[in-house]
């Protein structure tokens, strides 16, 4: 028996000595900690807007903030820099909403790549200066703003069964891609 | 803090229920070591624990210590999918006097859900008695892990863990069900270290006329990959 108590507090102290690494963070914070010109954006550019919800990323290099609202029944991801200029707007779309010609050419990727596939995410990614932005939101004016679309996809063929992210042209074409590698399941099998 | 509340209301609620049955309150320390033998095999040695500190029926109701039993499990597991896993495994229990062996099969999928993840597992196993017959179990373990710091778990996150499973089993002619009810708040040190702090809650012998039971386990779990 003090055998297992023994254990017990072996893992806890290997708890407590544990130093955190660095990695890609991601954390829920207030708006006050947000750069006013951020909120002022976001208040000028969504006029109807849901709730938002205020992100903290950091890959270890680059710093960014996030919003997330709902517009028009889409869900928005709104990316700042820490100084609140607006870096890219990603909205979550279906394969429905997709331009049929887009839609094609990726499909066409993943059935030449893959015996299995399917599409778990999709997202339609707008990069530019902040007028223009405002302009896709306000407007629906997308002049001057490059479009790409970040899908997330099971993909299985004879070498490869995986989960990955990739990022596809305005016209579809595949531009990278790299595989997701899960969080460790041992708390969940076991 | 309205985690704590929560937990003690479960808590208070159970206690009153279980007061005309029997009724065990203890500690369930458990350990998890797993590691990659190749690409697609795993291996997973895990320890687990019961110590009751209060039964009704044996009335030791002044809190006094009782070592039931300690589980010995090696598992070999077989990646089918970055989202299915296939598993053997062995226990050994170790219960005075009393100890048993245990073959398991599993299959568990992984289901991810907006920000939070769902583990399915299905398992069966079959227990090995010295003088009773081979005991069967049919088990569905549920177990969701939603982050509590933004949408996703990062390396010093907290998580909140909630699970049940349903166990039917049968020996000989005789069968019940068992039912597995936790909650428990994870965290996050990282991807290979993992620290899970709860309850869950037991109940079993559903089909056996007088003789309902509830279970109560303070637990504490550590995942550890290598």
């Amino acid at each position: 028996m003090r055998c297992v108590f023994t254990l017990v507090f072996i893992f806890c102290a290997v708890l407590v000595g544990f130093s955190q690494e660095k990695n890609e963070v991601e954390r829920r914070i207030k708006s006050d900690e947000v750069h006013d010109n951020a909120k002022e954006w976001l208040k000028e550019t969504y006029k109807k807007r849901g709730k938002t919800k205020w992100y903290y990323q950091t890959d270890g290099n680059k710093e960014v903030f996030e919003a997330k609202l709902k517009h028009n029944k889409q869900l928005h991801s709104i990316e700042f820099s820490l100084d609140g200029q607006v870096q890219n707007i990603e909205i979550l779309i279906g394969e429905d909403e997709l331009d049929p010609k887009v839609l094609e050419s990726i499909l066409k990727f993943l059935d030449t790549t893959y015996t299995k596939s399917s599409i778990s995410k999709l997202q339609i990614q707008y990069t530019g200066d902040e007028d223009d932005l405002e302009d896709v939101i306000d407007e629906q004016e997308f002049e001057d703003v490059i479009v790409k679309y970040e899908m997330e996809f099971y993909g299985k063929n004879d070498k490869d069964d995986e989960l990955w992210e990739a990022l596809f042209d305005e016209h579809g074409e595949l531009i990278q891609k790299r595989i997701i590698n899960l969080k460790a399941t041992d708390n969940l099998d076991y | 803090m309205k985690y704590c509340l929560s937990i003690l209301f479960t808590l208070s609620s159970v206690v009153s229920l279980a007061q005309n049955e029997r009724f065990v309150f203890g500690f369930f320390p458990e350990a998890a070591l797993s590691y990659k033998l190749s690409e697609d095999y795993t291996t997973t040695h895990k320890i687990e624990s019961q110590h009751g500190l209060y039964d009704t029926q044996y009335l030791n109701q002044e809190f006094e210590y009782a070592h039931q039993l300690t589980d010995v499990q090696t598992f070999l597991g077989r990646r089918l999918s970055p989202f299915l896993k296939a598993d053997i495994g062995y226990q050994y229990r170790l219960q005075e006097g009393k100890n048993t062996q245990r073959t398991i099969q599993q299959i568990s999928i992984l289901q991810r859900v907006s920000y939070y993840r769902l583990g399915h597992r299905v398992r069966v196993d079959q227990t090995f008695y010295k003088d009773a017959p081979l005991l069967f179990r049919a088990r569905y373990r549920l177990k969701g892990q939603l982050p509590l710091q933004g949408q996703s778990l990062d390396v010093g996150e907290t998580y909140l863990t909630i699970s049940n499973e349903l166990i039917y089993m049968i020996q000989r002619s005789e069968d019940d069900i068992e039912n597995r009810f936790a909650v428990g708040l994870g965290f996050y040190m990282d991807d290979k270290n993992k620290f899970e702090v709860g309850f869950d809650y037991r109940t079993d012998d559903y089909l056996v006329e007088n003789r309902f039971r509830h279970r109560l386990w303070f637990k504490i779990g550590y995942y550890k990959s290598l």
